[in-house]
C-alpha cells in the first residue's frame, strides 16, 4: 500500500497547484512503487499507475479496463453516493464519451469523428488564423503587460471551440465561467461558492448546478438546430442518430458539455503553460522565434510539459495482472498522466522543457480507443497562434508570480503575468 | 511497384496519417515505406489501433 503522505499528495488540489510537491511524489512511487494500491482517507481503494508503458498497457485493453463501470474521475466515497443517489444508481453526473465503453463509445464517437480529421480541420485554418491575429493585435495594444493566460490563452481557444461548436460570441464569457467553475470547483478563486470545498455533499451539488446551467443552455440549443440545422458541431449532436435512434438527452447533453469544457480549456492550459516555461527558459524561447520549423516540437513538449488532464480512472472488467501485480476484477486504477509524461525510462531529463524532444510520445492525449477526440484541433489552434504571435514578439519575460489552478482534474496556469516587446 | 503513386493511409481511431512518401522516421520507416512493406503486427504509434483498421484515404 502506498504510504499515507504520498496517497494525499497526489489527490490533493493544492499538490498540483503546487506543482513540484505532486512531481516528486509521483517520481518516488515510479521509483519505489510504481503500480501499487492507495487507499487516501474517504476514498475507496484505487491502483495508481505511474509508469508511461502501463499507462499504455492499460488504455490500449479498453474492453478489459472500462471507463464506465465506476466513476471515471477520482471521486470520495461519499460524493460516489451522493452521484449514485442523484443519477437512479448511476456513477455518472454526465455520459460523455469520457463515461462510455463499447458499443456506445464507438458509436457516440464516429459520430463526430470526422469532423475533427486533420484533412477536414483544414478548412478551419483560415478562420482559425483570423481569430489568433486578433488576439495578437489584442496582446500588442495592451502596453507591453498582461496576464497571458487571462487575456490571451484562455479566450482564443474558447473562440474557436465556440465557432466550431456554434455558440455565439456573445455567450463566451457565460461557457468559459461555467468551465472554470466545473474544473476548478475545488478552488476558491474559481468556484460557484468561492470557498474552500471541504463538504462532499456541498461539492457535489456545485458541480451538478454547473451541469444544470450547461444543460438549461444546450437544450435550447438542440431545439434551434433541430428547427434550423446549420453546419456546426452543435447540429451534428441534436440531429445525429445512433442505432436510427436519436441520442438520449443525457448523451446529447454530455456531448455539447465535454465539447464546451474539455475543448477548450484543456488548450488554453497548454498555450498558458507553454509561455509560461518560455518565460523561464528564454533560450527556447530564442530557438523557436529563429526557426520556427520548431514550433511543432513546442507544441508537443508544451502538452507533455503542462498535461492539462491529471489524470481518469479505470475499472478492471476481469482479473488480470498488470507489471507483475494482480488486478482483481472490479478495481478501480488511476491513470497518472503527469507521472507518465515525466517517466525518466522515456523521456530523457523529464523534468526539462526542451522544444527539441524527440521522440516526445507523451499520453496527455491518452492513448487507445478513448484518445483525446479533439487533439489535431487542438495542435492547429497552437500552431497558428505561436506563428502569428512569435512573428511580432520580439522579447518577454514574467512579470510577476504565475499561479496554477487548484484542482486535481483538469487544470492548468491561471494567471501568467508578463512583461513583452512586440513589433 | 516503384513507380505507382506513394499512398496515405489514416488510423480510423485517431486520426494519424501515414503518408509513404514521407515515412515516419521517427517511428524507423524511411520515407518511400510502402504500406505493405510495413510488418502486419504494427499498430499506430499515436494511440496503437492496429494496421488493419487503417483506411487509404485521398489528401
Amino acid at each position: 500500500m502506498i504510504p499515507d503522505e504520498i496517497a494525499s499528495t497526489i489527490i490533493s488540489p493544492w499538490a498540483y497547484s503546487d506543482g513540484k510537491k505532486v512531481d516528486d511524489a509521483f517520481t518516488w512511487l515510479r521509483r519505489e512503487m510504481p503500480l501499487e494500491q492507495a487507499q487516501p482517507e474517504g476514498f475507496d481503494p484505487f491502483w495508481v499507475v505511474t509508469r508511461h508503458a502501463d499507462i499504455l498497457e492499460v488504455e490500449r485493453q479498453n474492453d478489459l479496463f472500462h471507463n464506465g463501470d465506476r466513476s471515471a474521475v477520482l471521486t470520495t466515497i461519499e460524493a460516489d453516493k451522493q452521484v449514485r443517489a442523484m443519477m437512479g444508481g448511476s456513477p455518472h453526473l454526465v455520459r460523455s464519451l469520457v463515461q462510455m465503453d463499447n458499443p456506445d463509445h464507438f458509436n457516440y464517437r464516429k459520430l463526430t469523428q470526422g469532423a475533427f480529421l486533420p484533412q477536414n480541420l483544414k478548412a478551419l485554418e483560415a478562420r482559425i488564423r483570423e481569430i489568433a491575429r486578433a488576439a495578437v493585435n489584442r496582446m500588442a495594444e495592451m502596453g507591453g503587460r498582461c496576464d497571458f493566460a487571462r487575456d490571451v490563452a484562455f479566450l482564443y481557444p474558447l473562440h474557436v471551440v465556440m465557432e466550431v461548436i456554434g455558440v455565439p460570441e456573445s455567450d463566451e464569457p457565460r461557457m468559459l465561467k461555467l468551465t472554470q467553475e466545473l474544473f476548478g470547483s475545488q478552488d476558491p478563486d474559481l468556484n460557484r461558492s468561492g470557498a474552500e470545498v471541504t463538504d462532499a455533499k456541498a461539492g457535489v451539488d456545485t458541480v451538478q448546478s454547473v451541469v444544470l446551467d450547461f444543460m438549461t443552455y444546450f437544450n435550447a440549443m438542440t431545439d434551434d438546430r433541430r428547427a434550423n440545422p446549420r453546419s456546426d458541431l452543435a447540429s451534428i449532436i441534436a440531429n445525429g442518430k445512433i442505432n436510427g435512434e436519436p441520442l438520449g438527452y443525457l448523451e446529447a447533453m454530455s456531448y455539447y458539455i465535454i465539447a464546451a469544457t474539455a475543448g477548450h480549456d484543456t488548450t488554453s492550459s497548454t498555450t498558458a503553460g507553454a509561455f509560461w516555461a518560455l518565460a523561464e527558459n528564454p533560450e527556447q524561447f530564442r530557438k523557436v522565434k529563429e526557426n520556427p520549423a520548431l514550433i511543432a516540437g513546442l507544441i508537443e513538449e508544451s502538452i507533455r510539459w503542462v498535461t492539462p488532464v491529471k489524470h481518469f480512472m479505470r475499472t478492471a472488467t476481469a482479473d488480470a495482472e498488470l507489471a507483475g501485480k494482480k488486478i482483481a476484477k472490479g478495481d478501480w486504477l488511476m491513470l497518472s498522466y503527469p507521472s507518465g509524461n515525466r517517466d525518466e525510462a522515456v523521456f530523457k531529463d523529464p523534468f526539462k522543457f526542451d522544444v527539441t524532444r524527440s521522440p516526445n510520445k507523451h499520453v496527455a492525449f491518452g492513448y487507445g480507443a478513448h484518445i483525446c477526440l479533439g487533439q489535431h484541433l487542438a495542435r492547429m489552434e497552437m500552431r497558428v497562434l505561436w506563428e502569428e504571435l512569435f512573428a511580432r514578439l520580439e522579447s518577454f519575460e514574467l512579470d510577476g508570480e504565475p499561479k496554477s489552478m487548484v484542482a486535481n482534474f483538469v487544470c492548468g496556469p491561471k494567471a501568467v503575468p508578463v512583461r513583452y516587446k512586440m513589433n | 511497384m516503384s513507380g505507382e503513386p506513394f499512398k496515405v493511409w489514416q488510423c480510423r481511431t485517431c486520426g494519424y496519417i501515414y503518408d509513404e512518401a514521407a515515412g515516419d522516421p521517427v517511428e524507423g520507416l524511411a520515407p518511400g515505406t510502402r504500406w505493405s512493406e510495413i510488418p502486419a503486427d504494427w499498430i499506430c504509434p499515436m494511440c496503437g489501433t492496429p494496421k488493419a483498421d487503417f483506411d487509404m484515404i485521398e489528401l
